[in-house]
């Protein structure tokens, strides 16, 4: 059977969502208070669009979120976001909501209050623009686990102090550690007694924030 | 000692959203004399309170946790919602109840559909619609007195 997700809110974000969503083969429902925005959406094929408040009981009760695996909120207002993954759960028994929330500070307190997922779009994007901006020779970061971890890939130019170093040699914060070297194609664990040699490729794991210093540490930059 | 006692038992209230109601019980609780804090996002809504209120305001937007720190949430014995929009009511008594602690909630919804998410968290609430329903119920039932009579004459005829 086709997996159910309902989308309340939103406009471009909901338009993308929805599109990616049946192409991988859900059933979408988006639910839209602007009338305008609904003839948006309806132009979209296989989606049905419902137009009313999403904080409502009864607009979701004509969505049919009971029937629904999953319900996201992308309304641009923080409460409404609440109440309608609130009500999704509360009321409908949707086994996963999902919000998205504007001010980072109410995360956690999203959370708390029983959603399953939230997704702050301003802390995404900053940290995404922080990566870009000062790490040119980052290949990758993937953060893990709420952003708390962070996992590295970074190239060491020929220009860099620790090329000649043993492991035990360089100075790196303490919750960093150097997990794994890409050389030539060929992958190692490391040891303390292992050289770093030009064109290396030191796949770091990183909790707290710290990548930043390590890196510099490792390409003195 | 008398005013030592009562001052010591002084309740703290917060009330966010200065509208009509906002402002008139902001008034009746200073008039008791408790210490009481307006709270609103918009600074011209405090004209609502009239000269004589001896409480605090606070310009500030209620969904905000820095904004309900100043206002020292965390130290508030009664927090009353009262905002013109249901959600932000929803959003901030759970906050108040969740992260601060605060015993005492009463938050007003317009829409009574809402009521199950907060009866879970032990949130009051208060519904103006249901109010005024039970409010011209009893008007009307006080009323039939003549109508009824109305009834009777009629019926002996």
């Amino acid at each position: 059977m086709k997996k159910r997700v309902l989308l309340v809110g939103g406009k471009d974000n909901a338009r993308s969502l929805a599109l990616s969503l049946i192409k991988q083969g859900y059933h979408i429902t988006a639910v839209n208070d602007t009338y305008g925005d609904c003839m948006k959406l309806a132009e979209i094929d296989n989606l049905v669009v419902i137009n009313g408040d999403g904080t409502n009981p009864f607009v979701l009760d004509d969505a049919h979120a009971m029937n629904c695996d999953a319900a996201i909120a992308l309304t641009s207002k923080d409460e409404d976001n609440l109440v309608i993954c609130e009500l999704c759960k509360k009321q409908f028994h949707v086994k996963k909501t999902i919000s998205l929330v504007s001010d980072p500070k109410k995360t956690d307190f999203f959370y708390q209050m029983g959603v399953d997922s939230v997704v702050c779009a301003i802390t995404a994007v900053t940290s995404i623009m922080e990566q870009q901006a000062f790490m040119e020779k980052m290949e990758n970061i993937l953060p893990q686990g709420e952003g708390q971890v962070q996992i590295a890939e970074v190239p060491i130019p020929g220009t860099a102090p620790v090329v000649g170093k043993k492991l035990w040699e360089v100075n790196l914060p303490r919750e960093v550690i150097i997990g794994c070297i890409l050389r030539g194609g060929k992958t190692m664990i490391p040891h303390g007694n292992t050289q770093i040699l030009t064109d290396d490729v030191l796949v770091l794991l990183s909790g707290n924030n710290q990548e930043s210093d390590a890196i510099r540490e490792l390409t003195g930059r | 000692m008398g005013i030592f006692s009562s001052k010591k038992n002084k309740t703290h209230t917060i009330i966010i959203g200065c509208g009509r109601l906002g402002a008139n019980l902001a008034n009746t609780l200073s008039e008791e004399d408790e210490n009481v804090l307006i709270m609103d996002k918009d600074k011209d809504a405090f004209r609502k309170l009239p000269l004589s209120y001896g409480g605090l305001t606070l310009t500030g937007d209620g969904t905000d946790f820095d904004a309900l720190q100043e206002a020292q949430i965390a130290c508030a014995d009664v927090v009353i919602v009262v905002t013109n929009n249901d959600n932000t009511n929803v959003m901030i008594a759970q906050i108040a109840h969740e992260v601060y602690h605060v015993k005492r909630v009463i938050a007003r919804l317009y829409d009574p559909e809402r009521e199950c998410i907060y009866q879970e968290f032990g949130i009051d609430t208060i519904c103006p619609a249901v109010l005024s329903d039970k409010e011209i119920d009893a008007l009307l039932t006080k009323i039939p007195a003549t109508v009824k009579k109305f009834e009777f004459t009629e019926e002996t005829k």
